[in-house]
C-alpha cells in the first residue's frame, strides 16, 4: 500500500508515525539518552553506516547495535566511560516517506545533524538518509530497524551522540 | 618536547620532504581492495594524491594522480575499474602502469599545431612510485633510497608484522574516515603511549581489555621509529592498581555483552598488538578487531584518518560478525577510539598558542629501550630520536 493511499484511520497512521519521530528527535536533541533505547524493540537492529560501505555491500558500521541492550550500552558508554568535549547537537529531519508492508511500516527521511562545540561555529556533523522499520508492540510504535546511511566522507573528529 | 614541533608550518613542510617523501614506506591499502586487473583505488600519500591500480595479474602500480600535461588531479573517484587512466581535460591517456599512450592531436590538425617533433611520450608518463606488496598490504615510497620493506621494518618488526599479516588472504569489512584536528604525530604517539590507554580509556580499563596491571610490553625497532604495544586481556576486577584510576567503574555491567565475546586466535597469549609503522599507518590487532589506520597529514594542525576494517577471507561467518561487532570499540564513534580523537584535538588546542613551552615525556625515565610494562613513554622518545635525525633538528 502506498503512502498516499494509506487511510488515516489505520492503526499506524501517518499522524502517529510523525508523532513518534517528533518524540524521537526531541529525546535526542534534549539529550535524554536513557530514554532513547526504549524507542526500539528488544531485538532491534541499529546502524549508522558510511554511504561507501552501504553501497559496496559492506555492513561494517560506525555505530552498530543488534539489540536494545546494545543501545543501552552505548548510552552507558556515553554517560560513564567515554571522554569528550561538551557539545550541542541538533537534528533536522526531512519530510517522511512512509510505506506499509506485511511487517509494519517502512519510513525514509533525510537527516542533518548539526554540532556546536564551545567557542566554535556550528558544523554539519552528519548528512544522510534514514531507512527505518516501525512496528507496533503493546499499543506503542517502536523502531525494529534503523539504518542511517551518511554521505559525510570525513567525520568532523568524533561522532559522540547517536542519530 | 617543544610544542612548535606540532604547530610550526616550516617544520611541517620539512616533514613532508624528509619524512613523507623521504626514505620511508607508506601505506597505500590492501591488495583485497583491487583484486582484478584494472581495479583501482585512490589515496593520498603525504599530501600527494596517488592511484593504486592492479596493472597486471601479479603487479600493482602506484602512480601519482596528476596528469603529466597540466597537472590535473584527474581521477576523482575513490575506487573503480578501468582499462586506462584518462585525464578529462585534454584526454591524455595512460596505461595502467602510468605510461603515456595517447595525446590527442599530437601531430596537429590539418598540418597545423600539434606537439613539437622532439616530443617523446616515453618521457611524459605519470610518476611511478616504488611498490612492495607484502602479505596483502600495498606499500609505496617516493624515495630511491628506501631499503626493501623487510629491512625497513627490521627482523623484530617483521615478526610482529607477520604474526597477523601471515600471508592468508584478507577481505575488506568496511571503512571509517574522520578528520582529527591535531598534528599527525600525535596519532603515532597515541599508539606508542600505553600509559594513557589504562587511564583515558575507561571502557578498556573497566572490562579488562587493556589495563596497567596486565602483562604487557612495549617494543621498538633499532631506529626507534616503529613501535608496538603488546598486552593480554584480563578481567573486570577491583585491585590496588584499579584503585589508582579515578574513573574505574567496578560496578559497570553491559546489558548485551556480546561485544566482549573475544576469542584467542593468534599464537601466544597476547590479545593486543598495536603496531605503528612510521610514519603513515597503525596496524591494529585489538582482540578480534583488525584494522589499518592510515594517516594523511593536512597541514601541521590536522590529519585525515582512514580506517580499513578487515577480516581473513576464510573466516567463518561468526568470526566476521564478531570482528564487525568489536568495531564498535574503534573509529570515530568507538567506545575507545573516540576518546583519542577528542584528546588529540585538546592537545593541539594546548600546544598552538604556546609554541615555546614544552611537554614532558619522561614517564619510565629517559631511556629509549623496549620495556615489559605499560608505565612508560619510551616509544615516544624513540620516535622523536629518529625524527630529529631525519629532520636535522
Amino acid at each position: 500500500m502506498s503512502a498516499l493511499t494509506m487511510p488515516n484511520d489505520e492503526p499506524l497512521s501517518r499522524a502517529r508515525i510523525r508523532d513518534f519521530y517528533d518524540g524521537y528527535y526531541d529525546i535526542l536533541d534534549d539529550v535524554r539518552l536513557e530514554d532513547w533505547p526504549n524507542l526500539f524493540t528488544e531485538d532491534c537492529l541499529y546502524r549508522v553506516i558510511p554511504r561507501e560501505n552501504f553501497e559496496q555491500g559492506h555492513t561494517l558500521s560506525t555505530i552498530q547495535a543488534e539489540s536494545r541492550g546494545m543501545l543501552q550500552d552505548r548510552v552507558t558508554g556515553l554517560l560513564r566511560t567515554q571522554m569528550y568535549a561538551p557539545r550541542y547537537c541538533r537534528r533536522f529531519p526531512g519530510p517522511l516517506r512512509v510505506t506499509a508492508d506485511g511487517d509494519g511500516v517502512r519510513t525514509r527521511h533525510n537527516l542533518l545533524m548539526v554540532q556546536t562545540l564551545i567557542d566554535q561555529q556550528p558544523t554539519i556533523l552528519l548528512c544522510g538518509v534514514c531507512h527505518d522499520r516501525l512496528v507496533e508492540e503493546d499499543g506503542r510504535l517502536l523502531l525494529k530497524e534503523r539504518v542511517v546511511v551518511f554521505d559525510s566522507e570525513m567525520i568532523a573528529n568524533s561522532l559522540i551522540y547517536p542519530a | 618536547m617543544p610544542y612548535w614541533v606540532y604547530s610550526d608550518d616550516s617544520v611541517y613542510r620539512r616533514e613532508l620532504e624528509r619524512v613523507w617523501y623521504g626514505p620511508h614506506w607508506l601505506y597505500c591499502g590492501l591488495e583485497a581492495e583491487i583484486p582484478k586487473v584494472g581495479d583501482f583505488k585512490t589515496t593520498i600519500l603525504g599530501e600527494k594524491p596517488v592511484i593504486v591500480v592492479r596493472s597486471a595479474e601479479d603487479e600493482i602500480s602506484v602512480v601519482e594522480n596528476r596528469c603529466a600535461h597540466r597537472g590535473v588531479k584527474f581521477c576523482q573517484t575513490r575506487s573503480g575499474h578501468t582499462k586506462d587512466l584518462l585525464c578529462p581535460y585534454h584526454q591524455w591517456a595512460y596505461n595502467l602502469r602510468g605510461e603515456l599512450m595517447g595525446v590527442p592531436f599530437r601531430r596537429g590538425v590539418r598540418r597545423q599545431g600539434g606537439m613539437p617533433a622532439d616530443f617523446d611520450p616515453s618521457k611524459h608518463g605519470l610518476r611511478r612510485l616504488r611498490v612492495e606488496l607484502v602479505n596483502g598490504v600495498v606499500w609505496a615510497t617516493f624515495s630511491e633510497e628506501t631499503p626493501p620493506f623487510r629491512e625497513y621494518l627490521g627482523e623484530k618488526f617483521w615478526a610482529h608484522y607477520t604474526r597477523v599479516y601471515d600471508g592468508r588472504k584478507l577481505e575488506i569489512l568496511g571503512y571509517n574516515r574522520q578528520h582529527i584536528p591535531g598534528n599527525w604525530k600525535l596519532m603515532m604517539e597515541n599508539i606508542k603511549d600505553p600509559y594513557h590507554a589504562g587511564l583515558l580509556h575507561v571502557f578498556f580499563v573497566t572490562f579488562g581489555l587493556f589495563r596497567a596491571d596486565q602483562k604487557s610490553a612495549v617494543d621498538m625497532d633499532d631506529t626507534g621509529r616503529h613501535g608496538i604495544l603488546i598486552s593480554r586481556k584480563g578481567a573486570q576486577e577491583m585491585n590496588d592498581v584499579t584503585a589508582d584510576m579515578r574513573n574505574f567503574q567496578g560496578d559497570l555491567k553491559l546489558a548485551d555483552p556480546r561485544i566482549l565475546d573475544v576469542v584467542n586466535e593468534f599464537p601466544g597469549d597476547e590479545t593486543v598488538g598495536m603496531i605503528t609503522v612510521f610514519p603513515s599507518v597503525i596496524l591494529q590487532q585489538q582482540v578480534n578487531s583488525l584494522t589499518t589506520r592510515q594517516i594523511v597529514p593536512k597541514g601541521p594542525n590536522g590529519f585525515d584518518f582512514h580506517w580499513t576494517h578487515w577480516c581473513y577471507a576464510d573466516d567463518a561467518p561468526e568470526m566476521k560478525r564478531r570482528r564487525q561487532r568489536q568495531a564498535n570499540l574503534f573509529g570515530p564513534a568507538g567506545f575507545v577510539s573516540a576518546d583519542d580523537g577528542e584528546v588529540i584535538e585538546m592537545c593541539q588546542q594546548g600546544f598552538t598558542p604556546s609554541p615555546d613551552e614544552e611537554a614532558l615525556v619522561t614517564m619510565g625515565g629517559h631511556e629509549i629501550a623496549p620495556t615489559d610494562h605499560m608505565v612508560t613513554e619510551t616509544a615516544i622518545r624513540g620516535m622523536y630520536r629518529y625524527w630529529r635525525e631525519v629532520m636535522g633538528l
